[in-house]
């Protein structure tokens, strides 16, 4: 044991008035340091500690934030808020393995060949994100969260900052490696926005996986055109591309916004909110 | 349609007319029901509409047409929507997990996605929850090592967890063996003690069991609606018991015993059997197929 916990922080705790995340140091410290306990059960009042022995008790089984987690509760995100993020299923480590290889591989392409290969797929992973992380077939709570009051738009707005969270500085990082990296950041993360955002607001309409899909599709048909019909640099890339996709972006989340009430279970029609094919009668 | 048993409480749960469409084929027609504090159990063949009445009733979906009130909110608004969630239950037909989580964790999500935000209390109420279902010594093990009947009631705890005053089980016994549905029995009585609990079941023996009343649905119309015991006496007169399967029955089996039990419209001077509520489910779904 390298640490003890401090006379102040001892009474703090049997008073209960220690606040968390220190209060889950402690609970934890306690658990393990036999001086410590030894001087909780000087400083309190017997009452007050058997209280602090059923804390203690009770939190021995709480799940255990991990390294994510934690680090969002100390920044100030509410605990219950942090566990949504943290649930979401691009938190996974596949998912973010898949990220940082497919951006490895740009980066590589993108030093000895054509920036292009990023600029494509850097909007395509937040897209993919949000894909794999809501919908009836991937989300395996999806039931249990429409039914439930909170607003199943606020949860898919908390999973996409926690996509976004996880693609976008990766991406930046890769940008980085880059000759002219701002312009090249500046040409993918406006459409990269837009198309997560227009993603979702297709979601009711064409479903979590064909909306994706399709907008993604979209931007590669219009990339690779773009590509053919014209030898400068690449639309996105200009002045006129990154405006376009600047008003992209506004236009795509002021949609979602717009469309905030399509997502809870009661808009009909809206295949997507149907139960899976296999489960009709 | 009335409903005898239940005049003595008033409905906490009431539709009228629910009618849900799905690819040109009507999966719920017109279906009225008034549920009360108790279990409610809720019969039908496969493809009779039951998940998608439950849905409807969990708010999961949408009716094309109908009304609907859960202890006096209306799913329809959405302010009705989410004071109408935040009393309500729902145990799914395939309750889906995250299989890296614990149990504690699962119910723990759950009970963060019903607005129990401050956590000391939360904590509380999952293990709570927990030990209700009698998982509380196995509350820190993952999901994927728990059996498929531990996994049913980490799921059920999820469906109790705030304390709901109206609980939808769909199915919730399908896969478990005599002893674990015993136990599930138990479990549903339980919670329907203080709650308008809905049971979607297979099992006419569960609903003999449990409920104080029964709803059979099939085609998307409600066919029988009243206490268990007025299900059972449309068998009445209609079970013998004979030394061959009868030729006009509606079904006939060979008993342990050896005589043929029969259920149907009996020849004179058979004896009769008594009758069980299966039997009369099964004479309630004929009729209707008679009908048709």
């Amino acid at each position: 044991m390298t640490w003890h916990a401090t006379p102040a922080d001892l009474r703090d705790y049997a008073s209960g008035t220690l606040p968390a995340p220190r209060l889950w140091s402690i609970d934890t410290h306690l658990a393990a340091c036999a001086p410590c306990r030894t001087a909780l059960a000087a400083t309190a009042d017997p009452a007050v500690t058997d209280a602090g022995w059923a804390r203690l008790d009770a939190e021995l089984d709480a799940p255990r934030p991990g390294a994510v987690e934690s680090l969002l509760v100390r920044c100030g995100t509410p605990d219950h808020t942090a566990r949504l993020l943290t649930a979401t299923p691009v938190m996974r480590r596949s998912w973010l393995a898949a990220v940082a290889l497919t951006l490895l591989l740009a980066a590589v392409v993108g030093r000895t060949g054509t920036p292009l290969l990023l600029l494509a797929t850097a909007p395509l992973l937040p897209l993919a994100g949000v894909a794999v992380s809501f919908g009836p077939r991937i989300d395996p709570l999806y039931e249990t969260a429409l039914v439930a009051p909170v607003h199943t738009f606020r949860l898919l707005m908390i999973r996409s900052v926690a996509v976004l969270l996880t693609t976008l500085p990766a991406a930046l990082a890769a940008s980085l490696t880059m000759p002219s990296a701002a312009l090249l950041m500046a040409g993918w993360l406006p459409p990269a926005l837009a198309l997560t955002s227009l993603g979702l607001v297709l979601t009711p309409r064409l479903g979590p996986v064909a909306a994706p899909a399709t907008v993604g599709a979209g931007w590669l048909a219009a990339l690779l055109a773009g590509r053919l019909l014209t030898d400068g640099a690449p639309f996105p890339l200009t002045a006129a591309g990154q405006l376009t996709g600047v008003a992209a972006a506004l236009a795509a989340a002021a949609a979602l916004v717009a469309a905030r009430d399509r997502f809870d279970g009661t808009s009909r029609p809206a295949p997507y909110l149907r139960p899976r094919a296999g489960r009709l009668p | 349609m009335t409903h005898p048993t239940n005049h003595q409480a008033a409905p906490t749960v009431s539709a009228a007319g629910l009618t849900v469409t799905h690819r040109r084929t009507r999966v719920l027609d017109g279906v009225s029901l008034r549920l009360g504090p108790g279990v409610t159990g809720l019969l039908g063949p496969n493809g009779a509409g039951k998940t998608t009445l439950l849905r409807v009733l969990a708010t999961a979906t949408a009716p094309d047409h109908g009304a609907l009130t859960i202890l006096g909110h209306d799913p329809a608004t959405p302010r009705g929507r989410t004071e109408a969630r935040r009393v309500l239950g729902y145990l799914p037909q395939n309750p889906g997990f995250h299989p890296a989580f614990t149990a504690f964790e699962f119910v723990d999500y759950v009970a963060i996605l019903k607005e129990l935000t401050d956590r000391r209390a939360r904590h509380a109420e999952v293990r709570r929850v927990l030990e209700t279902v009698g998982l509380g010594e196995v509350r820190g093990r993952r999901i994927r090592a728990l059996s498929g009947g531990m996994r049913q009631r980490v799921a059920l705890a999820a469906a109790l967890v705030g304390d709901p005053a109206f609980l939808v089980l769909d199915e919730p016994t399908v896969g478990l063996d005599p002893e674990k549905r015993m136990r599930f029995r138990e479990l549903t009585a339980e919670a329907g003690e203080s709650r308008t609990v809905l049971l979607s079941t297979h099992q006419t023996e569960d609903v003999a069991m449990l409920c104080h009343r029964v709803v059979v649905i099939d085609a998307g119309r409600v066919l029988f609606d009243g206490p268990p015991d007025a299900l059972r006496a449309r068998a009445a007169g209609r079970v013998w018991t004979g030394a061959d399967r009868a030729p006009g029955a509606l079904a006939g089996w060979r008993t342990g015993v050896g005589t043929y039990r029969n259920v149907g419209d009996p020849p004179s001077g058979v004896s009769p059997a008594e009758p069980t509520l299966e039997d009369g489910y099964l004479l309630t779904l004929h009729a209707r197929e008679a009908a048709v």
